[in-house]
């Protein structure tokens, strides 16, 4: 009967420690997403175009950590949540891409239909948002503009290079290319948004 | 972690920095509160997920069980039904015993005419 006490309390103690390991993970997981969701929402607005979406693919970004890399070592969260977020984004750019292509198809046969016009009801991925509105700044929409008009790839090396400071073995891990590919993003990002930045330097 | 090369950076850079920082700063309430349901919705796929783990060993266990009670139940089973037959024959033998019993009991007690019957046939031979 002693033994099987014993045991009892063992095993308590050990779901006591589970628990609490588990709850600690969580406490943990809980402030990393709070540092990094809201630079993830504007990474994700300059991608899709809008607030809705960028939430959406936030919160899927989020879920997918959580369920595959909740476990791993905490220094390695942020590269792999970055990871998972700029998978998502290229997802979401896929199926943007070939939507549009279904779009141009419909729009081409039908010419002559006045009832509905896809070029009107397609976004407009030029308008500044309500981040920028908030910022009311000229820079801040010359800005936005111009990161929205990068390619997604040049758009992801500059943010994760520049802005999240990750350094370019970092930046390739999390768009999963050669350290060559982030460069040549990188280096076109830089040209084209000091082209298109020239006025408000 | 962006302060790292901040020095050897262009300025402009560190300007569309400050005006990226800024915007992220002074979000509305109304997308704080979808970013906050967002984070506790992946924050609750872990939980079910601690739980999940004691899933396998017990639906093992189960299974472990199932097999154990079928192999012990399959065996007896069988036993019970050879041992129907052997039951079948002995009711048939102990018919067949109690009608040689019945026989015999009525050869006795008419032992008398039999005896009588096989004299007078071997009067009749003779």
């Amino acid at each position: 009967m002693a033994e099987i006490a014993g045991t009892m309390t063992g095993s308590q103690l050990e779901f006591a420690r589970r628990v609490d390991a588990i709850s600690t993970n969580q406490r943990a997981l809980d402030q990393f997403l709070r540092g990094v969701e809201r630079r993830a929402l504007r990474m994700a607005e300059l991608a899709c175009g809008s607030r809705d979406d960028a939430l959406d693919v936030v919160q899927d970004a989020m879920c997918a950590f959580v369920r595959n890399y909740a476990a791993k070592p905490e220094a390695d969260w942020a590269p792999l949540f970055h990871r998972v977020l700029d998978s998502r984004l290229n997802d979401f750019h896929r199926r943007r891409t070939v939507r549009s292509r279904w779009l141009a198809v419909f729009d081409r046969k039908s010419d002559d239909d006045d009832a509905l016009d896809p070029i009107e009801q397609a976004q407009d991925t030029q308008d500044p948002g309500p981040l920028l509105r908030l910022a009311g700044s000229e820079a801040g929409k010359a800005l936005d503009a111009a990161l929205k008009a990068l390619p997604l790839r040049q758009r992801q090396a500059f943010l994760l290079r520049m802005w999240e400071g990750f350094d370019v073995a970092t930046t390739a891990q999390v768009m999963q290319c050669s350290e060559g590919s982030v460069k040549t993003h990188l280096s076109r990002a830089l040209a084209a948004l000091r082209r298109a930045l020239e006025d408000h330097q | 972690m962006n302060d790292i090369h901040s020095n050897d950076r262009p300025a402009w850079i560190n300007q569309a920095n400050q005006v990226l920082d800024d915007s992220v700063r002074d979000l509305d309430a109304a997308t704080l509160s979808r970013l906050n349901r967002a984070r506790q919705a992946a924050l609750a796929q872990q939980r079910p997920r601690a739980s999940r783990a004691w899933l396998l060993p017990a639906g093992l266990a189960s299974a472990c069980a199932m097999l154990l009670a079928v192999a012990v139940w399959q065996p007896r089973h069988r036993t019970e039904t050879q041992s129907t037959a052997p039951i079948a024959t002995g009711t048939i033998a102990t018919i067949d015993d109690g009608d040689s019993e019945e026989t015999s009991a009525e050869f006795y007690q008419n032992l008398e005419f039999y005896a009588w019957l096989d004299a007078q046939n071997k009067g009749g031979d003779g």
